[in-house]
């Protein structure tokens, strides 16, 4: 009976002793894990506010982008159209000369005897 | 040389100013090459550079020249333009006359007791077709008043075109000989007046030379028979005057390009190699490119020599041009043809300044007409006439003019 005894004690000691510890450990286990989890929480919120900031930016980097896009393509517009403009001018010289050439040809024909 | 090179062909200040300026009548001083004087004209409404060439007894050849990019027919008010009165007489000997037919000119050298004159006019020459003949040859009769005997090879060019023409044509407005005519021992060949006073300055004649009226009939009196004549054609002239030496560069025929080129620059060579100097070969270039037909300096053969001839001087738009069209008023009474209607006013204002100046004369005006501009020549007297007239801008000038009847008869 005393050997039982002394057996059963062997066994409960230690786990009493362990489940002790077992608890202030978990404790500080739980305290940790919610400051981590509070960091997380944070970062988390830094990151969304990063991300966010970042798509922000992107947006603006988008906007900025479509608008320089938007000019590019006026001023390539506004070019393209003074171009046709100068080209237009420079043909209706082009017959103007064509005309007066022509009108001075049948004029130097008309000089023949 | 800079100095040399600013005087040629630039305008003048607004303070040189003359009335008149000679255009026919020039001496020639011993040794020298250069006559007359460059001159410069503010263009009014409706002139026409060939009326003021025709005033100033220039070729249309000439003026154009002188004056590029200018229109021709309907050139802008207020322009200035350049009289190329200055000329470089030929490489021929001064006797009797001489003809350039690149220049379209005629010299006719006088001596004047101890002096030397020449009396110069523009002339019409000949197609590349039928050219002036070159050469030496002498006036062989002379005739006022002559009467035309058509060719046979210029009765079949007007026989293709519609136009049958009778087998001699009498003194009048329609003979194109107009009022005199000096006959050259070349046969076939006369230097004579015209009825198309506008040619002067084209290649249009079938090989006979063409003057003004008013300058074929000076030219008729100075001239005896048995005058020696000398044609020539030369693209490219030199010559001196106060101790510079001016190169008169004139758009040569295709064909004799290289050749007269050739010897234009043997000849400079020649003068640089005695003058012991470079000459200024970027101007003389310049100069041969643009072709303008008048007298640039490009060497002085001594220092400190006189420019003041190269540089031109301003003339007075007279009152009246001399020989321009006049167009009579308007008359209800009378017959008109409608020659085009065009959207454009200076296409309308040149095709009524081409038709003015055919000759004989057909009188036209432009008419303003909601978008558009109506070319309308006459007035003619009558139907038949209305209709010569039209059948004339049908044959010369291709254009199918409508004959208008009189809005009032009787």
């Amino acid at each position: 009976m005393k050997k039982l005894f002394l057996i059963t004690m062997m066994l409960v000691l230690p786990t009493l002793m362990i489940s002790c510890a077992t608890t202030g450990e978990l404790e500080k286990v739980q305290a940790e894990q919610k400051m981590i989890d509070a960091k997380a929480d944070q970062a988390l919120k830094d990151a969304q506010a990063a991300k966010a900031a970042a798509d922000a930016a992107q947006v603006k980097a988008d906007e900025t982008s479509a608008r320089a896009d938007s000019a590019i393509k006026a001023a390539e517009e506004r070019e393209k159209a003074a171009m046709e403009k100068e080209k237009a001018a420079v043909e209706k010289e082009k017959i103007a000369e064509e005309k007066a050439k022509k009108a001075d040809a049948a004029f130097q024909k008309s000089m023949k005897k | 040389m800079k100095s040399v090179q600013e005087t040629a062909g630039s305008f003048p200040s607004q303070s040189h100013h003359a009335k008149e300026i000679e255009r026919n009548k020039f001496p020639v001083a011993r040794g020298e090459d250069v006559i007359g004087r460059l001159a410069v004209i503010r263009l009014e409404k409706g002139d026409t550079l060939p009326d003021i060439a025709r005033h100033f007894s220039l070729g249309i050849n000439a003026i154009s020249a002188a004056n590029p990019g200018v229109d021709v027919w309907v050139p802008e008010a207020g322009e200035r333009i350049l009289l190329p009165l200055s000329f470089i007489l030929p490489d021929s000997p001064r006797k009797g006359i001489v003809v350039n037919l690149a220049t379209m000119r005629l010299f006719q050298y006088k001596e004047d007791g101890t002096s030397l004159l020449v009396t110069t006019y523009p002339v019409g020459v000949g197609t590349s077709e039928r050219p002036t003949p070159t050469g030496r040859m002498h006036v062989a009769r002379k005739a006022a008043r002559p009467t035309w005997r058509v060719p046979a090879s210029i009765a079949e060019d007007h026989r293709k075109k519609g136009d049958i023409l009778p087998k001699a044509v009498p003194p009048g407005p329609d003979n194109p000989l107009g009022e005199y005519a000096l006959y050259l021992s070349k046969s076939g060949y006369l230097i004579h007046g015209t009825n198309k006073p506008a040619s002067i300055g084209l290649t249009a004649t079938n090989g006979c030379l063409r003057l003004y009226p008013e300058n074929v009939k000076t030219l008729f009196d100075d001239t005896p028979v048995k005058t020696p004549v000398r044609i020539v054609n030369q693209p490219y002239l030199i010559g001196q005057r106060n101790g510079v030496l001016y190169l008169e560069a004139h758009a040569p025929a295709e064909e004799s390009d290289a050749l007269e080129l050739e010897k234009l620059y043997k000849k400079l060579r020649t003068i640089e190699k005695k003058a012991q100097r470079t000459l200024d070969w970027k101007k003389v270039r310049e100069a041969q490119a643009e072709a303008r037909g008048i007298p640039v300096p490009i060497f002085e053969l001594s220092q400190g020599s006189e420019k003041e001839a190269a540089k031109p001087i301003e003339v007075e738009h007279p009152e009246t041009l001399y020989g321009k069209p006049e167009i009579p008023a308007l008359n209800l009474r009378a017959w008109y043809v409608l020659a085009a209607d065009l959207p454009d006013k200076i296409d309308a204002q040149r095709i009524a300044a081409i038709i003015n100046h055919q000759g004989p004369q057909i009188p036209a005006r432009v008419f303003k007409k909601s978008g558009s501009y109506r070319v309308i020549a006459g007035p003619f007297n009558d139907g038949s006439e209305a209709k010569k007239a039209a059948k004339r801008l049908k044959i010369d000038l291709e254009i199918d003019g409508i004959v208008i009847e009189p809005v009032k008869n009787g």
